[in-house]
């Protein structure tokens, strides 16, 4: 900013250059002289010129000799802007010494001259107008009496109420209307604004950057596409000025959709609650307060040459049986890892199963069409001698019943090797198993068409009966319930129970997968647990629901196999991505508590080949150990 | 860097050096120390060869470094240490091997002869040299277990048991290499898995699988004994196996809820027995009850006692040696866990002569010397067994373990 322009100083200069015939005025105006400190000069003339300094200033001493000596010292002042002392007028000090006193400086100012009224008070005799008063001045209004009728006649009529009289009790008011967000008060607290439209980018410009704008095969690929997968409304376009700018034709289109927007799409304040996650996990205990079960491999059983299929464990818990696709079935010590023995048999053994009774030494093997009753001559010699004596014991009845299966009882060399019992049947046997009480076995023998799938045979009485008549679905694995005459059919999808004294269907099990591999009875006889090939595990309380009460899915791959053991709250599961997984399942005796269920171990070993990893597991009969049997042509004891 | 001032000292004179304090750096380890000794020895006797050593510190062995090893005992580092040294067990290579046709179940060494108990249905006896004397050959199953009973001259006695429920007592005349059947002992309903004779050398308990003990006597006679037989037993069956005359048991003991795996005479009135249910149970020979019971958390695969330390040494189906005090009446009490086997341990032995060491054998081919003093790392171990180690016994002062040999 421009310095304010100098202006000529009042009263002093003109008086001055009145008085010395020589303006000095200085003409920087109004700022700080100390600017002019370290220059000659102090300022400039009305002509430009330099005003000087004086060449000497004076000093305390001269300032003091002056105030001693000079008697006109108290009415000289010192002026900055000249650098000069100047001596006061007589009507100078005067003028001081009036405004000083707050007194006009003008002497010859009368502050109290007389007033002179400009209007008179006197009342004049003439009036200013000479019109005589009106009539209606002297007469009542007859439109008053009118519009006072018209009130009249309406409170007659009762249109006009008498006003209320004021209510005396006191009024009180909802203090947390506010507060409930349900209420009309508490919504407007509880307002949500609208969300912002977008503003504007480069692409909404007139003249968009050209990176903004779209090349053709963009401008195709826009144009083709719906409305909603557009990335952008519209297409972005140049004009060269604002004035070649057309109207905007979206605008209706624009605006309906934010009001669509608005009103279809509710806010509202989303209440977060507080929770942490952990807290969420339903509690259960850990694994190490579960013990004992198997944690780690201990022995591995090596001898078969093909994969194991099938594996059992005798009921003393001293003797593994196992079937391979080799064609043989081995007997092992389970404490050494010994092979006792190794019997062919004519095809790939698909199921085995010790006899669950102590007293009886026997084992059921399937394979192709036979189910062959083996003596392996393992454990007490008088149990061994004991069992050949009950199958020489049968006697055959008088009247020959035609039966689905042979029965043949084994001869010289065959006997020697162990073979008792052969079962001929007519289909291929893919299951045996063995009631707890060890006279009857079940085979399955999965086929679609016909009703001839499972069979119940009796050892003792070389009988056999087919207990269903009609095809249910393909039969996948059957089991006898532990403890009641009930036998459990599982099919592709559903278990069904049947009650085999009253020949009738108990229970349907919805189990919820594709397709059953394998089923295990829990030794209490109300759970029940279904592998599937479909990666899951369902456990069944039978007395809760026909829905499963719990799905593991663990596994990353089928499921081939599934174990309880008899003592112990453990259950396993073996599948094709080689691990055997162990978990605590606990069943309470009290009605009203669930079964708890924990994983507590995944235990890998097994190498997976061709796809297949382990095909079956079972629990030693007595101690926490799992075995499972694998395509890797082993059998692993995990303890 | 710290100084310690220690103190060394040994029993064996050979290698005794003078007893002075010496000052030496705490971080050292065993390999410094056995260094020093070393120059010690050197500069005292000039034909010194170099020893291998190994240090104890209040009775403990070191195995870090000497400042940390006082500080987890919690020894004073103000005062001087005293640290005996003994040489150093290396590990032995094997002296002989004895090539089996097949699995071997058991192993017992007296001071001239070794008998084994083999899968292929066989005992044998072998001299010390690893030369097949004998094979004995009567049983119909799986040897399980063998035991000397006595020695009376060139005559000994001596005891086979089998998985087909049977105990064969024979005599064998070592001079005229004769063998005979002289008892044969039924009684057990399963696969007899472990006999042990007492120290009068007249009775020997078994231990089988139907979970019973039961005590016989070990004495040969020539009278037939009465046998009450259970109807059901064929017949015909005793007929044919002319194995030496049948014998019944004295006393049959039964307590435990599974199979029995081990079992061993105290003394003369007391045996101890392990068994799949987790448990050591110690009786009375003479009522027959139990006295005793240790609990464990696994199965029990073998027990072994040792007169000089009066300590107990389990194996079980976890990787450790458990050491238990037999005479504790509290019962659970585990004195000390051994650890460094990967597999179960199948077999444990006292050291005969040494009241500190024992040996154990496990699934994981590994056959371990441990001293009670050092707890966390075996003295040595011996690798030379190529599949499981199933039973190990001592020779004088020598080890010797048998293991698995898949037919050679």
């Amino acid at each position: 900013p421009l310095p304010p322009l100098p202006r000529p100083h009042p009263a002093k200069g003109i008086h001055k250059c009145r008085k010395m015939g020589q303006d000095i005025r200085n003409t920087v105006g109004n700022v700080p002289m100390e600017w002019y400190q370290d220059y000659p000069h102090i300022g400039y003339n009305l002509d430009g010129k330099k005003i000087f300094k004086p060449i000497r200033n004076k000093d305390e001493l001269d300032e003091f000799l002056d105030k001693m000596e000079n008697p006109d010292y108290w009415r000289t002042v010192h002026d900055k802007m000249t650098a000069s002392d100047i001596r006061l007028t007589d009507e100078q000090v005067d003028l001081v010494h009036r405004l000083q006193k707050g007194q006009f400086g003008d002497v010859n100012f009368n502050e109290y001259e007389p007033s002179v009224d400009f209007f008179t008070n006197e009342v004049m005799i003439h009036p200013v107008t000479n019109r005589p008063q009106d009539k209606r001045s002297f007469i009542p209004s007859l439109i008053e009496k009118e519009k006072v009728s018209k009130l009249v006649h309406a409170i007659k009529m009762g249109w006009i109420k008498p006003r209320k009289p004021k209510e005396t009790t006191p009024q009180y008011y909802d203090l947390w209307a506010k507060e409930d967000p349900n209420a009309i008060l508490g919504r407007h607290k509880m307002h949500v604004p609208a969300p912002k439209m977008r503003l504007p980018g480069h692409e909404e410009s007139y003249n968009p950057p050209p990176e903004y704008l779209l090349t053709e095969e963009e401008r195709l690929v826009w144009e083709q596409q719906d409305a909603e997968d557009r990335k952008l409304p519209f297409l972005p376009q140049k004009h060269s000025c604002l004035r070649a700018v057309p109207a905007f034709s979206r605008f209706i289109h624009e605006r309906f959709e934010r009001c669509l927007d608005l009103y279809l799409c509710p806010r509202q304040r989303k209440m977060r609650v507080n929770v942490n996650p952990e807290d969420l996990i339903p509690k259960l205990p850990k694994p190490k307060d579960l013990q004992p079960f198997p944690t780690t491999m201990s022995l591995v059983y090596r001898g078969h040459t093909s994969l194991v299929r099938c594996i059992s464990a005798s009921p003393t818990g001293q003797w593994l049986v196992s079937g391979s696709d080799d064609f043989t079935v081995r007997f092992w010590e389970v404490n050494t890892g010994r092979c006792m023995k190794t019997l062919e048999v004519g095809g790939a053994v698909k199921s085995v199963a010790w006899n669950p009774n102590p007293a009886v030494c026997l084992v059921a093997v399937c394979f192709e069409h036979t189910v062959l009753l083996l003596n392996p001559s393992l454990g007490d010699r008088l149990v061994v001698s004991s069992t050949d004596q009950l199958i020489t014991a049968y006697e055959p009845p008088e009247e020959d019943k035609e039966q689905a299966v042979t029965w043949a009882l084994s001869e010289g060399l065959e006997h020697n090797k162990g073979h008792r019992l052969t079962l001929t049947h007519p289909k291929a046997v893919k299951q045996v198993v063995w009631h707890g009480k060890g006279d009857y076995l079940s085979s399955v023998m999965p086929d679609n068409s016909s009703n001839l799938q499972v069979l119940i045979h009796q050892v003792s009485k070389r009988r056999t009966q087919n207990p269903f008549r009609k095809n249910k679905g393909l039969v996948q694995c059957v089991s006898f319930h532990p403890l009641r005459p009930y036998f459990f059919v599982a099919t592709q999808r559903y278990v069904r129970v049947y009650n085999l004294i009253k020949q009738e269907l108990t229970k349907k099990l919805m189990t919820n997968c594709k397709w059953i591999s394998s089923m295990a009875i829990h030794p209490g006889g109300d759970n029940l647990i279904c592998g599937s090939y479909d990666c899951r595990l369902a456990w069944f309380d039978l007395d809760l629901s026909t829905k499963p009460y719990k799905m593991l899915r663990h596994h990353k791959k089928a499921l081939r196999g599934v174990a309880y053991h008899r003592n112990y709250p453990l259950f396993a599961s073996g599948a094709d991505d080689g691990s055997v997984i162990v978990c605590h399942g606990m069943v309470y005796n009290d009605l009203l508590q669930n079964p708890l269920i924990v994983p507590v171990k995944v235990l890998k070993g097994h190498q997976i080949t061709h796809d297949l990893g382990v095909l079956d597991v079972t629990f030693h009969p007595t101690q926490p150990w799992v075995f499972s049997s694998g395509a890797d042509t082993t059998i692993r004891l995990f303890t | 860097m710290s100084q310690l001032q220690t103190r060394f000292f040994t029993d064996n004179k050979k290698y005794s050096v003078d007893d002075v304090p010496f000052s030496i750096p705490a971080a050292s380890e065993v390999q410094e120390l056995s260094n020093v000794i070393n120059k010690l020895l050197e500069a005292k006797n000039g034909s010194h060869s170099q020893i291998e050593f190994d240090f104890l510190v209040r009775g403990q062995f070191l195995r870090t470094s000497l400042s940390n090893h006082m500080e987890a005992e919690g020894i004073s580092t103000e005062d001087v240490v005293e640290i005996e040294y003994v040489e150093r067990f290396t590990a032995p290579q094997p002296e002989e091997c004895m090539m089996h046709d097949d699995w071997i179940s058991s192993v017992e060494a007296d001071s001239e002869w070794i008998l084994t108990g083999s899968y292929d249905k066989t005992a044998r006896i072998w001299s010390l040299e690893g030369k097949a004397v004998m094979t004995v050959a009567g049983h119909t199953d799986v040897v399980k277990d063998v035991a000397w009973v006595r020695r009376d001259g060139l005559t000994s006695l001596l005891l086979t048991a089998s998985l087909d429920q049977t105990i064969l007592l024979w005599e064998w005349n070592s001079e005229r290499n004769k063998l005979k059947a002289r008892h044969c002992c039924r009684g057990h309903a399963g696969s007899v898995d472990t006999i042990a004779t007492d120290h009068t050398r007249t009775k020997f308990c078994s231990g089988s699988w139907d979970k019973m003990l039961k005590i016989w006597s070990a004495v040969a006679t020539e009278e037939e004994e009465e046998v009450e037989e259970p109807p059901s037993r064929p017949r015909k069956k005793q007929k044919t196996e002319q194995l030496g005359l049948t014998r019944t048991p004295l006393m049959t003991l039964s307590g435990h809820n599974e199979a029995v795996s081990s079992v061993l005479w105290l003394d003369s009135e007391e045996i101890c027995s392990a068994s799949w249910d987790h448990t050591i149970r110690l009786w009375d020979a003479e009522t027959g009850s139990v006295k005793t019971t240790l609990t464990g958390s696994k199965v029990f695969n073998h027990i072994s006692y040792s007169p000089l330390c009066r300590r107990l040494a389990s194996g079980s189906t976890d990787r450790h040696v458990r050491l238990w005090d037999p005479r504790s009446k509290d019962g659970s009490l585990v004195l000390l866990s051994l650890t460094s086997h990967s597999g179960w341990v199948t077999a444990v032995k006292w050291a005969p002569s040494h009241e500190h060491q024992l040996v154990s054998g496990s699934l994981d081919n590994l056959v371990k010397l441990w001293d009670t003093r050092s707890c966390k790392t075996p003295l040595y171990d011996v690798s030379a067994h190529e599949d499981k180690v199933l039973c190990v016994d001592w020779t004088d002062s020598r080890v010797r373990h048998q293991h698995t040999s898949s037919l050679y």
